[in-house]
């Protein structure tokens, strides 16, 4: 997996592209951690370039959502391929996580 | 297009999810030469990774030494074959079923996996048969 991101105010917008699965979920969580600060008021996660996400991935998402949702923080995800938008839905993730089609539209939310 | 995969337990590379590589590169052969849609790759790749891991990983393993993979691709359907020589697993009825209407505060962080590969799949089926695990599955795009 790789990360980049960007911080703006107390937005801040990480990319993670590439597969997210039983041998780097670990590290997912690690990375996703270490990129908040305590001024994030409101962290958008960008998923376009994610091409793979197994139960493991997705267990680090719940993780960091239900984590920042206990800090009264705002989380988004957006601009989810087709693929993996499939895996969001049939999971429910897109029910209880907010997930917009592109940064500009999550920054707007 | 069918293709087969034999894993040995303990795993010759090392650790359970060096197999993950094994698992996509035979995906992505069988999705470029049958023109899979994108939702069938990932489904089947995350249902196998579950499947192969829980087997590999969870439970008791003492008498596992190998697990049988047969993939047969047709009409953008794909059957999945698992066998292995573990102790009696029915992943179908013996592992925990989380709810997924809960909102975001209560939903548990385990029993995910077992969960899509019972919404992802159809056709499921469990036999123990010849002190071997037998499981099959069909995987559609959507």
């Amino acid at each position: 997996m790789e990360f980049s991101h960007d911080r703006s105010g107390d937005t801040l917008v990480v990319t993670a592209s590439g597969r997210v699965d039983g041998s780097n979920a670990s590290d997912f969580l690690e990375s996703l951690q270490g990129m908040f600060d305590p001024g994030d008021q409101r962290i958008i996660l960008d998923l376009g370039g994610l091409e793979y996400i197994s139960s493991a991935g997705l267990r680090v998402l719940l993780m960091a959502a239900q984590n920042l949702d206990r800090q009264s923080k705002s989380f988004s995800i957006c601009s989810l391929t087709e693929a993996v938008g499939d895996v969001f839905r049939i999971s429910g993730f897109d029910q209880i996580i907010n997930v917009f089609p592109s940064v500009e539209a999550a920054k707007q939310g | 297009m069918q293709r087969t995969l034999h894993l040995s337990h303990p795993p010759e590379q090392g650790h359970p999810s060096d197999v993950l590589p094994l698992i996509e590169d035979i995906l992505n052969e069988m999705a470029e030469a049958d023109d899979w849609p994108v939702t069938l790759t990932m489904r089947a790749n995350l249902i196998l990774e579950e499947l192969v891991l829980n087997t590999l990983t969870h439970g008791d393993t003492s008498g596992l030494t190998e697990i049988d993979l047969e993939l047969e691709s047709e009409n953008h359907a794909l059957t999945i074959r698992l066998s292995d020589d573990g102790s009696a697993f029915n992943p179908l009825t013996d592992a925990p079923v989380p709810d997924v209407s809960l909102p975001l505060a209560d939903r548990p962080i385990g029993g995910l996996g077992v969960y899509l590969v019972k919404t992802m799949g159809e056709e499921l089926e469990y036999r123990r048969e010849n002190d071997r695990n037998h499981l099959k599955l069909v995987v559609h795009p959507e």
